[in-house]
């Protein structure tokens, strides 16, 4: 079978799966076995799906969310490259610093919602709150992990050189950890989101998740599928964005190399 | 015991008609160790897992004991080559023993027994509760062949079981598959690519051509039966035997190689 | 995040035992020289070590404490901590919230090996589901809270499908994973010893595919605390994520961060616990290198 033929086969059969759901969402509520007030059929969904899309007011939201995931996440991006660079690099500071991590990562960022809730109230601050926490360990273990796979070796060899304390950053821990950074980068992305959504939904900051909010408790339940349905989809989008950009930085790396399919 | 008549495999794949094995007529006597060699590439390993009951041929027959082979046929052990992957690495080397003995539904005496026994005949009854990751490739191998030994199968399979071990090892194993031969009067069918081997181990040595596969040559190897590193490979008629398959095997390559360069 | 095999996702779990076991070791760097004391100073450098970031931090949060209205300290927290959860509340509200999510958490295991494992050996079945499978994990968990209140109401089951519903895509695509991965080998190995049904499930697919189950599930473990929280903060009157927002509301600030506290302790010794059947599980396979590689 070559490959070509393989792609397209499974192709086929994915469309197959998803008109499969499709159609079964839209034969359940028909032939009553579950109260359309409950689950409407697909139709329905897609149609109110496509009737939201047409308003502006969707669109702002969902503009809302993605501007707090990506504030967000960047953010905790930066702060976890530039903490975990020096963890890593400053002798004995992994070792003073390990317990403190391995305390505050299990901490579930929800826990912060009553925090924010205080300091914030509904707005974008709760937001970036609970994103940042939790994007933050994500990519800070995977850095603290990168920079301990620098080769001693390599590293001595640096030193001897004279290299300074920025050059051997530069051109042996980062490139050596890169890898690792991409792997928390698209960790922390689908976390992100989650996050950002939840702190919509449950604090009511605007975005996405406070619109679900609002339908569902107006009793719009077409409404609420409907947005289901796209958050779903921008989950998607944002994992196969961030594969994406994870392809496109490492496609010089070995380990990515090999890992494409021959 | 084993007959195979007039075998065929052919991969067919879409828009693709790889031809492997054009026909292979082979028979094995109960109690004889047969070696199999050829070129690289030469569907050696397809052969095997055909007649293992692991892939569905294409044409052609295969019987075991006078059974004809759908599936693998039971009392039959195979020792694949990638002793790596072919222990159950979350096992110690007993239970990855014994697994095989308890799907057989033995009690577990007679289990014990057999366990005992097949690791002491391959020098591991201290290593019985390591993991198999804690030992060395030979090791490993060595394992692997107590889990057939101890299966008590009448027709043994070995696919390259030593090439992927050191070359003082594989000495070693040789003749413990020689020794076990011997001791339990199984039926082996043993594929090589390295013709020494073949000539060592087997009463005849069949010659397979390159892709797609025939048998070339079916050699008596009329040596003595009593055989030993040292002395067998350093006799005159061992040193013909080899001759004799090498250029059997040079000649495929060239005619393989001849073929491909008509079109 | 998609279902990724052990050298992508296995990492955070390895990391984090990586950082701590590095950090015991450059604390035990003076052994080689012998002696007793020498070990004791190793011993006291890795205690001090181990409290001293945690000491400071404690030490600031004490002297920037009492600035701010929202941030009592330590000696108000730890009073509220004591004086609000070894009490009846610990009965009321903190095990059955540990108790739903347990239960919610088991049943999603159950449920996303369960199906992981057919989906997982049939190729055709998966090249049908697997878009399918995506497109439920990328929904962000919390949205379906909404809507299973709609569907089973407010109660104990309600809390519990929320769990289950988030906690099982990510079970069953790394179950589906593991199981698409298993050693060629192996499976013929199995084929010719005669090894299948129930004891080819048990002795090969269930432990083949256990290093990618087990990412599966400390994914799902993180996500479904964050759920058990989050069902207990809408239309609920009890459970640990109510009384937290609860006291959040009534200003009760030392209380708030009490609570903030055991939510944290509770994140953290389930992953301790989580790593612990972590190792025992999958001892081979750290033993074998395999993770490393």
């Amino acid at each position: 079978m070559t490959r070509a033929d393989g792609s397209w086969s499974r192709l086929g059969h994915g469309a197959a799966g998803l008109g499969g759901l499709l159609l079964l969402m839209e034969a359940v509520p028909r032939l009553g076995l579950v109260d359309e007030r409950f689950l409407p059929p697909a139709s329905r969904i897609l149609a109110t799906l496509a009737g939201e899309l047409a308003t502006p007011g969707l669109w702002i939201a969902l503009g809302q969310t993605m501007r707090g995931w990506a504030a967000g996440l960047a953010l905790a991006f930066g702060a976890a490259v530039v903490t975990g660079v020096v963890i890593g690099v400053v002798p004995g500071l992994r070792a003073l610093t390990s317990s403190t991590v391995e305390f505050l990562r299990p901490i579930p960022s929800v826990a912060l919602v009553p925090l924010a809730t205080l300091l914030f109230g509904p707005s974008l601050g709760s937001t970036l709150m609970l994103v940042v926490y939790a994007a933050f360990w994500q990519v800070l273990i995977q850095v603290l992990y990168g920079v301990a796979a620098v080769d001693p070796v390599a590293s001595d060899t640096a030193r001897s050189y004279g290299l300074s304390a920025w050059s051997r950053i530069r051109r042996l821990v980062w490139p050596t950890a890169l890898p690792y950074v991409m792997t928390g980068l698209r960790l922390a992305a689908a976390v992100a989101f989650i996050l950002a959504v939840t702190a919509e939904l449950v604090i009511g900051s605007p975005g996405l998740g406070a619109q679900i909010q609002v339908a569902q408790s107006s009793g719009a339940v077409p409404t609420v599928y409907a947005l289901i349905v796209l958050a779903g989809l921008v989950g998607i989008a944002v994992n196969a964005a961030v594969r994406l950009l994870e392809r496109r930085v490492l496609a010089w790396h070995p380990a990515v190399r090999s890992e494409v399919p021959a | 015991m084993l007959e195979i008549h007039d075998l065929r495999k052919v991969y067919d794949g879409r828009g693709r008609h790889v031809e492997a094995i054009a026909s292979v007529t082979l028979s094995v006597a109960a109690g004889e160790l047969v070696c199999v060699v050829g070129p690289s590439g030469c569907g050696k390993t397809t052969l095997l897992r055909a007649v293992a009951g692991l892939l569905p041929v294409s044409g052609g027959e295969v019987a075991v004991d006078g059974r004809r082979v759908t599936g693998p046929p039971p009392g039959t052990a195979v020792v694949f080559q990638e002793y790596g992957r072919s222990l159950f690495p979350w096992m110690t080397v007993r239970q990855n023993v014994e697994l095989p003995l308890k799907e057989k539904g033995l009690p577990a005496g007679r289990r014990r027994a057999l366990v005992a026994g097949s690791l002491d005949a391959v020098g591991l009854a201290d290593a019985a509760d390591a993991h198999p990751w804690q030992l060395s490739g030979g090791m490993q191998q060595r394992v692997a062949i107590a889990r057939a030994v101890a299966y008590e199968p009448k027709v043994l399979l070995m696919d390259e079981p030593f090439a992927a071990v050191d070359a003082q090892t594989r000495a070693d194993l040789e003749d413990l598959i020689l020794r076990l031969w011997r001791d339990l009067g199984m039926t082996v069918l043993f594929v090589t690519h390295d013709i020494d081997e073949a000539v060592y181990l087997g009463q005849r040595v069949v010659v397979l051509s390159a892709s797609p596969t025939t048998v070339m040559e079916d050699l008596k190897i009329d040596l003595p039966a009593a055989r030993d590193q040292l002395t067998t490979r350093s006799l005159p008629r061992f040193g013909e035997l080899r001759g004799h398959v090498y250029r059997q095997i040079q000649r495929a390559r060239a005619h393989h190689d001849d073929a491909r360069g008509t079109p | 995040m998609s279902a990724t095999g052990p050298p992508g996702d296995a990492r955070p779990a390895t990391a984090a035992g990586d950082v701590r076991v590095r950090g015991a070791g450059a604390a035990g760097d003076a052994r080689p020289g012998g002696g007793v004391r020498v070990r004791v100073l190793g011993a006291v450098r890795r205690v001090v070590c181990l409290v001293a970031l945690p000491a400071l931090l404690v030490l600031l949060w004490w002297a920037v404490s009492g600035s701010s209205f929202y941030l009592p300290g330590p000696a108000a927290v730890g009073r509220a901590f004591a004086e609000t959860w070894f009490s009846a509340r610990l009965l009321d509200d903190v095990l059955p919230s540990v108790g739903r999510l347990l239960a919610g958490y088991a049943l999603a295991a159950l449920l996303g090996v369960g199906l992981g494992v057919p989906i997982g050996s049939s190729p055709r079945l998966r090249a049908t589901l697997e878009p399918v499978l995506e497109f439920f994990r990328a929904v962000p968990p919390p949205v379906l809270v909404p809507l299973i209140m709609l569907l089973a109401g407010i109660d104990t089951p309600m809390k519990v499908l929320v769990i289950v519903s988030g906690c099982v895509w990510p079970i069953l695509l790394n179950t589906v994973e593991g199981v698409r991965a298993l050693d060629e080998v192996l499976a013929d190995t199995c084929r010719m010893y005669g090894i299948s049904g129930m004891s080819r499930l048990r002795w090969f697919v269930l432990r083949g595919a256990s290093p990618q189950i087990m990412t599966g599930l400390r994914q799902a473990l993180s996500i479904g605390i964050i759920l058990m929280v989050i069902s207990e903060m809408f239309a609920s009157s009890s459970g640990l994520g109510f009384t937290i927002v609860l006291f959040q509301r009534q200003f009760q600030i030392a209380e708030m961060w009490s609570g903030i506290l055991l939510l944290g302790l509770l994140g953290l010794g389930l992953s301790l616990l989580f790593r612990r059947l972590e190792r025992w599980v999958l001892a081979w396979y750290h033993g074998s290198g395999a993770a490393r590689a």
